[in-house]
């Protein structure tokens, strides 16, 4: 019944929308606000009667079948209905809907400008729809008469993974609603204040969003998939750091425009850049064209129909802009060291970056179309090519929030030249003593640079507050406390992948390793039986110097409704250092296991997670 | 200058007409990215040896089909998506009576298999026991997984998951002018 239910609305909600792109050229043009709140309820309804198909295990549905099993725990249930290809197109078009809901409330903006805003995400809500019902439907109904599921994928079974795809889609999609105002921006040729503030607001919000997806994405990476690391170049994560950029680029750009009215050209490049760079992507990743830890089945014309909707509203949002862009005075007041320059270096390196990442992921396809010889871009070609293109960057970054718009002045300027010097010899002076490596060295001194800068520059803006009003003081200090939070990231990444130790053994019960200073016991291998699975965990004894630290216990699932393995990193940590363990096979030798010593990773997710909540923080300006 | 202008202007539109060009020829093309060819693909049938499902008299080698096409599916009665592709066999069977196809029981208790069958009906020539070591030869991946064989003892076609009808219709069909 859900079922039905949900393709019905589904169906009224592709309607809805037709009639909206409609009215938009009759005689009434206010009732555009009024379909657009009602396709949010049909799409809403759509939505939570597929979620309840899950909850109910209705096997009748098709994906439901393909995608759940009755032992699973309420929480994978309800994650099954976005953990599949149909169920996440329909998240996508809920959240599409959701921010264009949340938008027709909208008092400050022009009505004319509201009005073709609407009309624009409408067209994309539609073309959605229309590719949900032809091809990706979750609404199908089972073929054969099943009473147990295939079971969702295992590995997605996981706490974070269940809020995961619903934030990252709020980021990721919500740049459609920031293209859908440039669009009505260029074509009403009114962009204003208003226009500029609503856009901050906006892109700031699906930036910080598609931020704490992505980390949270990572983290899950970190201790699900077992292999040491959170960033592995996949292309489902290059895809979602595309956007990211570009977003960056934007976010940074409409600051500049808030202050005196330039860029407004540049900040609508950037706002359809985004969303084409999320329509893309979701391509690459959704047509199979791509091998991907997320790889969805792969259908040739649901990858020809994002790819034609990609194409024509790439295609026409660029023409539109050719044709309507705003003309302006190009009289940036550009200087050796101010605040424009700052943001135009920071977009450049933004941009590049993106193009490098975007260039790595499709390669494979160039080569194996023109050659056909198949090329695997792995992360030697991204840690080559981005990470020395971000890197100066990165350098203006603890200072450029004080700067000015109007000199090369700055305060205190010789305080930051004597403290950058004294920092690289501190350095240089200690890798001596330990690990030599010039990207630990550059690295560790920029975030170490940008993490001091921020605190001295903090400090010294609280010191002007005198512990009055904290809730504003955060507000307005936002971009330095963002910036602290991409100083911790950086220590994090740094110390992490240039100092990570990695140790592989195989051990027997009650066998003691030692590790250089550190040494690990297994103590004994426990069985859980739980709804879904049946674990072996192992429970490991941690040894520093022959003192005890903590337990570790790492653990094998087999999962039973799909017969499949899946390796539960066990993680301590002690804030300084993670100790990570991975347990594999059995042989003759004991317990094959992979311990990895990674030093200050934690601080990757305090950072992004500092970053996150920086720019909500910052919504509170407006 | 005024032309490099009006070309940066223009680059993002010429930029997405190639990307789409690329992609499109890309998807027509019919490549797929996470099937890389099978390592077994053009080699010979690896030697196997087994025994009838409902008569253990009955034994069947390597040499019985190796100069015939034959379709070599691996099934369970525990694997639900063997029961989705079921009743794609039983068409194929129907269709083509003279088409020889060999079931592989993986791993399964005889009378579920036996229980399967009577419920789903038996599209199978010759079913033959498969402790788990004759899908370990034809490297097996998962439930169910389907081999075609040409009338050399080449596999020709190997496919992993459900049968649908498109892969049916591009992949085994052409190699059925019995």
């Amino acid at each position: 019944m859900f079922t039905n239910f949900g393709f019905y609305t589904l169906l009224l909600t592709l309607l809805v929308n037709g009639i909206s792109i409609f009215s938009n050229f009759t005689g009434f043009k206010k009732i555009i606000i009024f379909f657009c709140r009602l396709s949010f309820m049909f799409i809403s309804i759509s939505f939570i009667s597929l979620i309840i198909s899950f909850i109910i295990s209705d096997f009748n549905n098709l994906n439901v079948f393909q995608n759940s099993h009755s032992s699973m725990p309420i929480m994978y249930k309800i994650a099954g209905a976005w953990g599949s290809h149909e169920g996440s197109m329909l998240l996508w078009i809920f959240v599409m809907n959701l921010y264009i809901f949340l938008f027709s409330f909208n008092k400050t903006l022009k009505f004319k400008i509201k009005r073709w805003a609407i009309f624009f995400q409408s067209i994309l809500i539609f073309l959605f729809c229309l590719y949900v019902l032809l091809t990706s439907s979750p609404f199908l109904l089972n073929p054969i008469n099943v009473n147990e599921g295939l079971g969702l994928n295992p590995i997605l079974q996981d706490p974070l993974l269940v809020i995961h795809p619903p934030l990252l889609y709020l980021g990721y999609v919500g740049f459609s609603l920031i293209m859908s105002i440039a669009l009505a921006g260029l074509i009403t040729n009114d962009i204003e204040e208003s226009w500029i503030k609503v856009t901050k607001i906006w892109s700031l919000f699906s930036w910080s969003l598609l931020t704490a997806g992505i980390a949270m994405g990572s983290y899950w990476a970190y201790y699900e998939l077992g292999w040491g690391g959170w960033w592995f170049w996949d292309p489902v994560e290059n895809v979602s750091l595309m956007p990211w950029l570009a977003g960056l680029a934007l976010v940074h750009t409409l600051s500049i425009t808030n202050h005196n009215h330039f860029l407004k050209r540049w900040a609508i490049f950037l706002s359809i850049l985004c969303f084409s760079l999320s329509l893309i992507g979701t391509f690459l990743v959704r047509s199979g064209i791509l091998t991907s830890v997320h790889s969805f089945a792969s259908d040739t014309t649901r990858g020809l129909f994002i790819l034609i909707i990609f194409f024509v509203v790439t295609t026409f949002s660029f023409l539109l802009f050719l044709v309507k862009s705003p003309k302006e005075k190009n009289n940036l007041n550009l200087l050796f060291i101010n605040k424009p320059t700052a943001l135009i270096i920071n977009n450049i390196v933004m941009l590049l970056a993106c193009f490098t990442v975007f260039l790595g992921t499709i390669y494979p396809i160039i080569i194996e179309l023109s050659l056909n010889q198949r090329v695997s871009i792995g992360a030697p070609y991204f840690n080559k090519t981005v990470i020395p293109i971000v890197l100066p960057g990165l350098l203006l970054m603890s200072i450029a929030p004080i700067l000015s718009w109007e000199s090369n002045k700055f305060k205190n300027k010789l305080i930051y030249i004597y403290a950058l010097i004294l920092l690289s010899l501190i350095l240089i002076i200690l890798s001596f003593f330990s690990t030599f490596s010039v990207f630990g060295i550059l690295g560790l001194l920029l975030a170490t640079w940008i993490i001091l800068g921020t605190l001295f520059n903090i400090f010294q803006n609280l010191r002007k507050y005198k512990g009055k009003k904290y809730l504003f003081f955060l507000r307005t200090n936002n971009s330095l406390i963002a910036h602290f939070g991409v100083g911790l990231l950086i220590l994090g990444i740094t110390s992490s992948s240039v100092f990570q130790k990695e140790y592989s053994n195989s051990i027997k019960l009650n066998e003691k390793l030692n590790f250089d200073k550190y040494s690990l016991q297994l103590k004994k291998i426990d069985v859980v039986d739980k709804d879904n699975y049946q674990g072996l965990v192992g429970i490991f004894l941690l040894y520093e110097k022959n003192k005890f630290v903590g337990e570790i216990k790492p653990e094998k699932r087999f999962y039973k409704s799909n017969s499949m393995i899946t390796t539960e990193a066990g993680i301590y940590n002690n804030i300084i250092e993670d100790f990570y363990l991975v347990i594999g096979d059995r042989n003759k030798e004991g317990w094959n296991i992979k311990f990895y010593v990674n030093p200050l990773v934690i601080l990757i997710w305090l950072g992004a997670g500092i970053m996150f909540l920086s720019g909500i923080m910052s919504l509170w300006r407006f | 200058m005024a032309f490099l202008k009006k070309f940066v202007l223009f680059l993002p539109i010429i930029i997405t007409i190639f990307l789409f060009g690329i992609l499109v020829s890309y998807l027509l093309s019919d490549r797929d990215a996470n099937k890389p060819p099978s390592a077994l693909l053009n080699k010979n049938i690896p030697n196997f040896s087994t025994v009838n499902l409902f008569d253990e008299n009955k034994k069947l080698f390597k040499k019985d089909i190796e100069d015939k096409v034959t379709l070599i599916n691996f099934f369970a009665s525990w694997c639900i998506p063997c029961k989705q592709e079921h009743p794609l066999l039983e068409d194929l069977q129907k269709k083509f009576p003279n088409l020889i196809i060999v079931g592989f029981n993986h791993k399964d208790s005889k009378k579920d298999a036996i229980k399967f069958l009577e419920e789903n009906g038996n599209p199978y020539t010759f079913i033959g026991i498969d402790d788990g070591s004759i899908g370990l030869e034809f490297g097996v991946f998962g439930l169910p997984e389907t081999f075609m064989t040409d009338k050399n003892g080449k596999i020709i076609f190997k496919h992993i998951g459900p049968l649908d009808k498109k892969t049916i219709k591009t992949n085994i069909l052409p190699y059925l002018n019995l």
